[in-house]
């Protein structure tokens, strides 16, 4: 995912566990990378890419539930996020039954770049609530994030949006929170996948919700919409800065 | 000669000098078909069995039928990554299936021989992972009960079926020239603690820790480096010594985070094996020095690194390279011939899917197409039982000789 992931587990317990509950948990952010690095010839993408038409491919729960969100969001966003850059989520038919993933066209290229780092935690987050840590915070690149509990004597993980511009912070607990802009003098702007035309920028997006995985990709789609999606829950927490 | 074909020309010959035509496949991104569809069995779903179905899924003629593990809840993480496999908690199960010719064998390593042998005596095909098995007289065991069927019988070394090692094997003969000496690293900053669910399976997930049953850091990683050396030299150590202890996860174990091991040739060439979970730098490798100029080999990569007076051969000219500091290495590519045919020498670099992904796919050509064992039960025991043996040099600190029955 091209990016640092940082984990700080506060729990009060034995320094040795938590090191390796938290290898644990980074093995499975490692897991992620390797499947949704579309540059790697190896991962679960270019695996899809150079599928046939047609063909079946099995894959994993995880990986078929991601996908499935992915789809979902997609509809529900307008096509505002996207994985497959507008070229359509619909030409794939995903088999819950079998687990399998069929393209109806050949060379699907998808895209996670908006999605793996908040799914990432999230199977982190899952790994260190399974093992018992109720104090952590993680986080993927500074712009994905989850708060487990709350650190030792505080109300909640303090997190600051930086800038000139901004001084907006929000305590997280038991949350995540996902933030997606768009600058001046990007290389690679952020384009809207429905029309490829360049987000106005500067713009700037926070999204705090229960799912981190969720809260990656809608706030990929409140920066491509410009407001806040119509698809998005009461739950979900929007800012734009 | 135009200069386009002549380059051209002098770019196919570098895969012919170098011994590239050797190499028994292509290499592509294209997944590895069979002949025909397979279903295979894995008992044993850890942290490798979870990277075994991870590969195994990539193969398109592969169905993985059942996942087995004590453990309930490694096994519904196991079915939930392998949907439409069955699960169970006895290996005898998947034996029992007739539909499942092959089992993959990546419980812990202590307890391979028992499921290796009821396998092979269900009629099963087996690729077992390495090492082979945690004391010298189950390694001999597996292999007498592998030498005695007609079966398949896969020693998970992966080295073997890597294409870059495959392809670094003649150059070590050929343009090496004298060994001079040999060296493996393995250095990954890990606790190798396995936290559990429950606290009654703590000892069951951390057998790697546990002095009754653990070959240690060389035998359970070395052994695959020193594998490689033992391949490459087509003969045997005739004595190990080490050194280890606990140099930084002091909490409570004995097992060394760390250890230096020698291996000793009889020829007076050896193997300098070193190992730490304490630091990460220069992570895992194995290096041939010779009196031409070394190779060295990390997975998916591997360097040629030539001395200034060795001959140099025309190919060279086109190769690529990569700087180390002061030295430059030539980067060795899979299946160079084919790729300088296609102008495409530089795609070859590193490999496009993980070592594990060819050593199964190689277990399950055998199976299906009768094509040679990559690595046999008597190749991986006699490796195993070489680690084995180290790890006993560094606990006892002494000596060692490595004396291994036919």
């Amino acid at each position: 995912m091209g990016t640092r992931f940082e984990l700080i587990l506060a729990d009060q317990a034995d320094p040795g566990r938590l090191r390796s509950v938290g290898e644990r948990a980074i093995e499975e952010i490692r897991w992620c990378h390797e499947r949704f690095n579309r540059y790697s010839p190896s991962s679960f993408v270019s695996f899809l890419r150079h599928s046939k038409q047609g063909h079946r491919v099995p894959v994993d729960r995880d990986t078929f539930n991601l996908l499935r969100l992915a789809r979902d969001i997609c509809l529900a966003s307008d096509g505002a996020f996207d994985p497959s850059g507008g070229r359509g989520m619909s030409d794939l038919d995903l088999d819950e039954d079998l687990s399998t993933v069929t393209s109806r066209r050949p060379g699907v290229v998808l895209d996670f770049g908006g999605i793996a780092k908040g799914f990432a935690l999230d199977l982190a987050a899952s790994v260190l609530r399974e093992h018992g840590v109720e104090s952590a915070f993680l986080h993927g690149g500074t712009s994905s994030a989850i708060g487990i509990g709350t650190p030792p004597g505080k109300a909640g993980w303090r997190v600051t949006l930086g800038g000139p511009r901004s001084n907006w912070s929000v305590l997280l607990m038991d949350e995540a929170l996902s933030v997606s802009a768009a600058w001046e003098d990007n290389p690679n702007p952020t384009r809207d996948p429905r029309t490829r035309t360049i987000i106005p920028c500067p713009r700037r997006v926070a999204v705090v919700g229960p799912i981190a995985t969720l809260a990656d990709a809608w706030s990929t789609a409140a920066l491509v919409h410009g407001e806040r999606p119509s698809g998005l829950g009461s739950e979900w927490y929007v800012c734009f800065a | 000669m135009s200069g386009t074909s002549r380059r051209a020309f002098l770019a196919d010959a570098a895969g012919a000098l170098a011994g590239i035509s050797l190499l028994p496949r292509t290499i592509s991104m294209a997944p590895i078909r069979l002949a025909e569809p397979v279903r295979v069995g894995l008992v044993g779903v850890g942290r490798q069995g979870r990277a075994i179905i991870t590969e195994l899924q990539k193969l398109p003629d592969v169905t993985i039928g059942a996942v087995c593990d004590t453990s309930t809840s490694r096994l519904s993480a196991a079915q939930a990554r392998a949907p439409g496999s069955r699960a169970v908690e006895d290996f005898r199960a998947v034996l029992d299936m007739e539909d499942i010719p092959g089992v993959i064998v990546a419980s812990p390593t202590h307890l391979h021989r028992e499921i290796v042998e009821a396998a092979i005596a269900a009629g099963r095909h087996v690729y077992c992972e390495a090492p082979l098995a945690a004391t010298v007289e189950d390694c001999l065991a597996i292999a007498t009960a592998a030498a005695g069927t007609s079966l398949v019988l896969h020693a998970g070394f992966q080295a073997r079926s890597n294409p870059v090692y495959q392809r670094a094997h003649p150059l070590v003969q050929t343009e090496l020239r004298d060994i001079i000496s040999m060296g493996g690293h393995f250095h990954h900053k890990t606790s190798w603690r396995f936290p559990t669910v429950d606290p009654g399976m703590e000892r069951n997930a951390n057998w790697r820790l546990d002095p009754e049953v653990s070959s240690g850091l060389v035998g359970e990683v070395g052994s695959h480096q020193v594998d490689v050396a033992l391949w490459y030299r087509e003969n045997l150590p005739v004595t190990a010594l080490g050194t280890g202890g606990v140099r930084f996860h002091r909490d409570g174990r004995v097992v060394p985070d760390t250890v230096h091991v020698d291996l000793r040739w009889p020829d007076g060439t050896s193997f300098h094996y070193d190992a730490t979970l304490a630091n990460s730098y220069g992570g895992r490798y194995e290096v041939f020095h010779g009196s031409n100029g070394a190779i060295k080999l990390a997975d998916t990569h591997g360097w040629l690194f030539k001395e200034v007076d060795a001959p140099t051969q025309g190919w060279e000219v086109y190769a690529t390279r990569q700087q180390f500091f002061q030295d430059e290495g030539i980067i060795l590519i899979a299946d160079a011939t084919k790729l300088a045919a296609q102008g495409r020498l530089k795609d070859g670099i590193g490999l496009p899917y993980p070592p594990l992904y060819y050593a199964l796919a190689d277990f399950l050509r055998s199976v299906t197409e009768g094509t040679p064992v990559a690595c046999s039960a008597s190749d991986g025991a006699r490796s195993s039982i070489v680690g084995i043996l180290a790890n006993q040099a560094v606990l006892s600190g002494s000596a060692v000789s490595i004396s291994i029955p036919e």
